[in-house]
Order: C-alpha cells, then structure tokens, then sequence
C-alpha cells in the first residue's frame, strides 16, 4: 500500500465529490445551515403564530353576572382582543339580539356549550352562585369557562377569559380582605418561592445534552451516506468502477482512498454540524424559549470540544466502514440507497432510547457502539467526563471499525462482489458463504 | 505452470504471454460457467494482436485478465514480465486499457483526467505537465480540456478517453472493443489513432467481432470461441491455412470447424454482427 497513491485517489474522489451537488448539499451544507435556517424557520413561524394570535379577536359571553361584579363584564369589554357578544342565562329561551353590553344584537340559537361548539362563540364565562358553605362571603361567586379545547381560537378565549378574571378575583379577594380588617401579610402566609441552584449555562448544557447527540449522530450519518453510495454504487452506475479497478494501484489502496474519503466527508459533516451548533444555539435558540430562555445559556463548553470531535472522527470511521460494505452489493444508485438504508437507520434508533436522563455513561453503556458515543457528547456538553467510560468508548469503537473493516475486507474479496457483478444483495450473499456456491475469495485483497 | 523464470528467453522478451489461461464464473442460473479454457498466446512487440470472436466468445473476459481486474481461475499470464496475479500493480502499471465499460470520470475536467492518470500510474512526477500538454495537442483536445468531462460530445470524449488510456505511456495498450457503439468516422479515426500508436511502438491487444476491424488493423489475429482460441496467425497465414480470402469466410470456416460441435448460434451471432459492421461502415 502506497501512501502517494492513497492521496492521489484520494484527492480525486474528493475533487468528483465537491463538485456534485447532492454530496455538497448533504455532506457540507445541511450540517452547516440546517440549525441556523430551521431555528430561524421555527422563530419565525413561532413570530408569525404569535402575531395572528394576538390580532385574534375572541368573541367571548359572560351569562349570570352578580350586579356587584358588574364592573368584570367591563373589564372584560375594555380587552382590546375581546368582543363581548349577547348570550341568555342559563334555563332561558335564547332571544336573537337579547344583547348586553358589546355585542349587542348579537344573537343565538341553542345552549351555552352548543354555541360554542358550534362556533357562535368562543367561549363562555358562565357565573354561579358559590356552593352553599357558612363561611362564604357576600358576594363570593363561582365561574365556570365553558371552551371547546379541540379549537384553537376557544382556547386562546379561555386564556383571554382567564387572565381578566383572575386579576379581577385578586383584587376583589384583596378589597374584601382589607374590609374585614385583614393585612396583605396575613392572609398571604404561604408562598412558594423558587431557588434554581443550576447556572444558566447548566440548563443550556442540560437542553442541548439531549439534542445534540442525536443530531450529530444523524448529520455524521448523512454525511456518510451519499458519498458513501456514490464512490461505489454510483461509479458502477457511471461505468467508472472498472477506470478505478484499472489503475495502477493496488484494490487495498483503492478501497483505502474511498474509505477514507466517505469518513472525510462524515467527520467534516459531524463537525460543521457541531460548529454550527456551537454558532447558532444561543443567538437562535433562546429567544425561541421566550421568556424561559433568558434562564438559559446554549454554548457546547469549549473543554468538550475537542472530546467530541474525536468522537465525532471516530464515529465517522465506523458509520463510512457500515456503509461501504452495505454499498460494495449495489450496481447503481438506486441499489446503494436501499442497501444503506437500513444500516443508516441502524444507527439512529439506538440514539433515540439515549434521550432517556436516566442513562449514563458508565462502563457498560460504553461497551454499545453508537449509544457510547450519543452518551460521550451529552456528557462531555454537561462537563461530566468520566475518564475511564470515555476510554473505554474509544476502545470499543476503534474495536468495531476494526470488526467493519474485516467485514469489508471479506466482502470485497470475493470477486463479482468487488466488480460489481454479484446479484440479489447481501441475502444472497450470506446463503452464499453459508456454502450454497462457490466461494472464491480474490487474491489481491483476501490475500 | 510457467513461471517467469521459467519463460523461453525468446517469450521472456513478448510484452504479453498468456499460457493455459482459464476462468470459470459461477452463474446462479447456469452454475459454473467455462468463459475462458486454457489458451495461449503471446504477442510480440509492436504489433497489433486481435481478438475476433462473437459475443460471448470469452474475448473481454480475456482482456479484462490481462488488465487484471478479474483474477484467472488457473493458468497464467505476464504484461512486460508482470504475473498478472502475484504482480497485478507492475502489470496494470505497463498497461492502459480502454474498453465501453472503462468511462471517464465525469466530474473531473479533461486535463485533470489525464493529470490523475499520468501520475497515478506513475508517470515520472517532474514530466507530467509536459505530457498532459503533449497529450492534449496531439489528441485536439486544447479547446475543451478545462471543460468538465460530462459536458462534452462523445467524440470529444473518446478522444480525452484515448489520450487518458496512454497519459502513463505505456508499453502495452488493451483496447477492448473500441469502436462499439461509435459512428463510422469516429470509428475510423480511432482506428488511426491506434495505427499511429502502434508506429510510436506500443504493443496493442485488440478484441473486435467486426471482420473488417480486423483485417485492416491487426497483424495477427486469434478467433476466439466459447473460450478456446481456435486458431492464431496472421491474415495471411489464415488465408493459406483455410483457403479462404475474407476474414469473414475464415471466420466461419474455423468456427464451423470445432470438432463435434456445430456452433450454429455462434456462426448465426456471428453473420449478424457482420451484418451490423457492414452498415455501420
């Protein structure tokens, strides 16, 4: 094997690579954009949403009203977002256009709930005599809100309906209470108090602890996966695999370039991606958090840096090696996409049972390539680094991508295999060597 | 078996040597398949050896052989001394082959293409731009070599594919059915090309099924079939040894001729694509 030829080809391949476009866009750009623009898309639409919501006007009933608490029904009329519609007690007969207050003239047909079922209103505030106690006051009362919590614009009637109520309720209780001789201090004994010892930098680690490995994860994995299919499935496709087969150097320093530049690609992807992260979580994430995000810090500590992007190479190595041996089956594109599929779905799903807190990296969990490394990054984001796992990590991956790297060597010793020839996948592959056909290993790479 | 050591000095000093060379697929349909069944041959400096036979007859499966891109199942075969299977880098190294199934790369330009060619088949590093700028000259491709290969015409892309093909300046050149699918004055053009390359001193193996091809290009010529070669020598030689004058009736003679075995499909195989060679050209 001749390090000068690996480079040439290997230059090449990346030359071919970087200038096709669906390699660009799912290797370099994706990693690199996809949080900046889906922040950015989600902001938005969030901005937008809560823009509508505002102009929203809830048309909202208030039925059975005590006079003494006249003065809610125009608090309520005063709320800008509010359109206070006629609505008839409970037990009368509607009366179109029995109007009180705004929205006279407005009229309905049917009970309360079917009115706002039906759309007529929004919601309805409806007053009730409080439950007969001896220690209630004059003029306690009971309000029931009566919504469709299936429809948006109800809903956003209830909040409405509430948030004019409660601060009515407040000041009503207050008024009462200073008239019966009772201080603020008294009667508000019990408080709760909230002390987040966590700083905001902790709970930015802890949120992006459970995002980041999942999404490194997959961008390695998209970055893997169309140079992965093209430097094979798609040369056969192109007729360029036996130009390659052809040269000069050796199949082993062939295979070498290609493998080397699938993990180029996935590693740059796991690291741009990373980048990207680091850029564009604090200055995107936590307006998106709205007034919670001021709580929180969204920065991958610089001490992690350098542990996850070994990780991140690593991982590489192992998904391009996967990914290779799916793809030496395949005889064009399509072949390659399907054959890799299900190996790139293979290292998703175990991140997904990562997202678990419960789940630490210890020196079990690092014996499970692919969740060792999701734990490894959520660790190392919330600055725990538990130094003999992370090795231990490290040892198990370098041992599968020996294991991958085995498994292809076998693989593309077997001729039709390595020129393409070989039909009906990797099935038949595996009846194959389980000793239905002849097996006949080639000599330059078996060898 | 023959080794190199055990070469006649006068086979020692052939380009290419093939002795008893076989190759067996295994085909899931049809089990093992016998493609190429010991053959010898050797082709001596300079010349231009073909290849005739149907489809099928085991013409590329030989080539690609010597190319060493498939590996045989027994037998032997040297490219400039270079067992092709304990030595497949030297042999692949003294060698450019070109065949349908060996296109460009489509992304790269057409001075890169012949730049990676040269160097990764080890052109002397200090001659390399040298040699591309030869290469582009002589093959007419100045106009578009800096234009990515897939958008060039397919003349275009012969001719980059031709200029790629001898970019490490290699003894020996392996064009395996060169002219299939060309028109007719690319058809002939290439044949030039290859009698130009033959007078710069190149040993040439040629595999063709059109009679014509043959004729006019080859010095001497095997005629392959269902992985024996039947005969091998010059036209000349064929003539006197058949009786026949054209290629074409020889062809047929020794096909015809396979002991016990009447190769109607072949012969039928064989008319047609004479049929097709004659209104190509």
């Amino acid at each position: 094997m001749n390090l000068y030829e690996i480079r040439l080809l290997y230059i090449r391949e990346l030359r071919s690579a970087l200038r096709e476009r669906s390699i660009v866009i799912g290797s370099l750009l994706v990693p690199l954009l996809l949080y900046p623009v889906m922040l950015w898309l989600a902001f938005t639409a969030i901005t937008f949403l809560q823009g509508q919501g505002e102009r929203f006007v809830s048309r909202v009933a208030v039925v059975g009203l005590p006079a003494e608490h006249e003065a809610l029904r125009d608090e309520i009329a005063e709320v800008e977002s509010v359109e206070l519609v006629a609505a008839p007690a409970r037990g009368e007969a509607p009366s179109p256009g029995a109007g009180e207050g705004r929205g006279e003239g407005s009229g309905w047909a049917g009970t309360l709930e079917e009115a706002v079922v039906t759309g007529e209103v929004d919601a309805v505030a409806e007053f009730l005599p409080p439950q007969a106690s001896a220690d209630d006051l004059d003029g306690n009362f009971r309000v029931r809100l009566i919504f469709d919590s299936s429809e948006d614009r109800s809903v956003k009637a209830r909040q409405r309906l509430v948030e004019v109520v409660d601060t009515y309720r407040d000041r009503w209780i207050r008024r009462q209470a200073t008239d019966l001789g009772i201080e603020d201090r008294a009667w508000e004994g019990i408080r709760i108090e909230r002390l987040d010892l966590a700083t905001s930098d902790e709970r930015g680690a802890f949120v992006l602890g459970m995002m980041v490995p999942l999404l490194m994860i997959i961008m390695i994995a998209v970055g893997c996966f169309y140079p992965a299919v093209d430097t094979i499935a798609g040369e056969r496709e192109r007729s360029t695999w036996e130009t390659s087969l052809s040269l000069a150097p050796s199949r082993t320093a062939l295979l070498v370039s290609k493998y080397l530049y699938v993990a180029t690609l996935g590693g740059v992807a796991g690291l741009l991606n990373l980048a990207a992260m680091t850029l564009s979580m604090s200055a995107i994430l936590a307006p998106l958090m709205g007034d919670d995000g001021a709580g929180f810090e969204f920065r991958i500590p610089w001490a992690a840096m350098p542990l996850m992007a070994a990780a991140s190479v690593l991982l590489a190595l192992f998904i391009a090696a996967g990914m290779m041996v799916c793809a030496a089956f395949a005889r064009n594109f399509k072949e390659g996409q399907s054959m890799v599929g299900p190996f790139y779905m293979l290292c998703i799903v175990p991140v997904l049972f990562v997202q678990s807190p419960d789940l630490t990296l210890n020196l079990r969990t690092a014996l499970i390539p692919i969740v060792n490394v999701a734990l490894l990054f959520r660790e190392a984001i919330t600055g725990v680094f538990d130094v003999p796992a992370i090795a231990l990590t490290f040892a198990v991956e370098g041992l599968t991508i020996a294991a991958c790297l085995a498994v292809a060597r076998f693989v593309l010793g077997f001729e039709d295999v390595v020129t393409g020839t070989h039909q009906g996948g990797i099935g038949k592959f595996l009846g194959r060597i389980r000793g239905r056909a002849p097996r006949r290993p080639m000599r330059e790479i078996a060898s | 078996m023959k080794d190199s050591t055990d070469l006649d000095p006068e086979l020692k000093a052939m380009p290419v040597v093939v002795f008893q060379l076989s190759k067996t697929f295994y085909d899931e349909s049809r089990g093992e398949v016998q493609a190429v069944d010991r053959i010898d041959f050797e082709c001596h400096p300079g010349e231009i050896f073909g290849l005739l036979g149907a489809n099928g007859a085991g013409k590329t499966t030989t080539l690609r052989m010597l190319s060493t891109i498939l590996e045989p199942t027994s037998g032997k075969a040297y490219i400039q001394g270079h067992e092709v299977r304990r030595d497949p880098e030297g042999a692949r190294r003294s060698l450019g082959f070109y065949s349908a199934s060996t296109a460009l790369y489509p992304r790269l330009t057409g001075r890169e293409t012949l730049e990676f060619f040269a160097r990764v088949n080890r052109y002397p590093a200090a001659g390399v731009d040298e040699r591309v700028d030869y290469l582009i000259e002589r093959f007419g491709v100045g106009e578009y070599a800096d234009a990515r290969v897939d958008k060039l015409s397919s003349g275009m892309k012969q001719k980059v594919s031709i200029a790629r093909t001898v970019a490490h300046d290699p003894p020996i050149l392996i064009f395996d059915e060169p002219t299939v699918g060309l028109d007719v004055l690319a058809a002939l053009e290439l044949q030039n090309v290859i009698r130009e390359l033959k007078e710069d001193g190149k040993t040439i193996v040629f595999s063709t099924h059109i009679m014509s091809e043959a004729e006019r290009l080859c010095d001497r010529i095997a005629i392959i079939h269902r992985g024996h070669i039947l005969i091998c020598d010059t036209l000349e030689g064929l003539r006197a040894r058949s009786g026949a004058h054209y290629l074409e009736d020889i062809f047929v003679h020794y096909v015809r001729d396979v002991g016990g075995d009447t190769p109607d499909d072949a012969v039928e195989d064989a008319s047609v694509e004479v049929l097709d060679s004659a209104v190509d050209e």
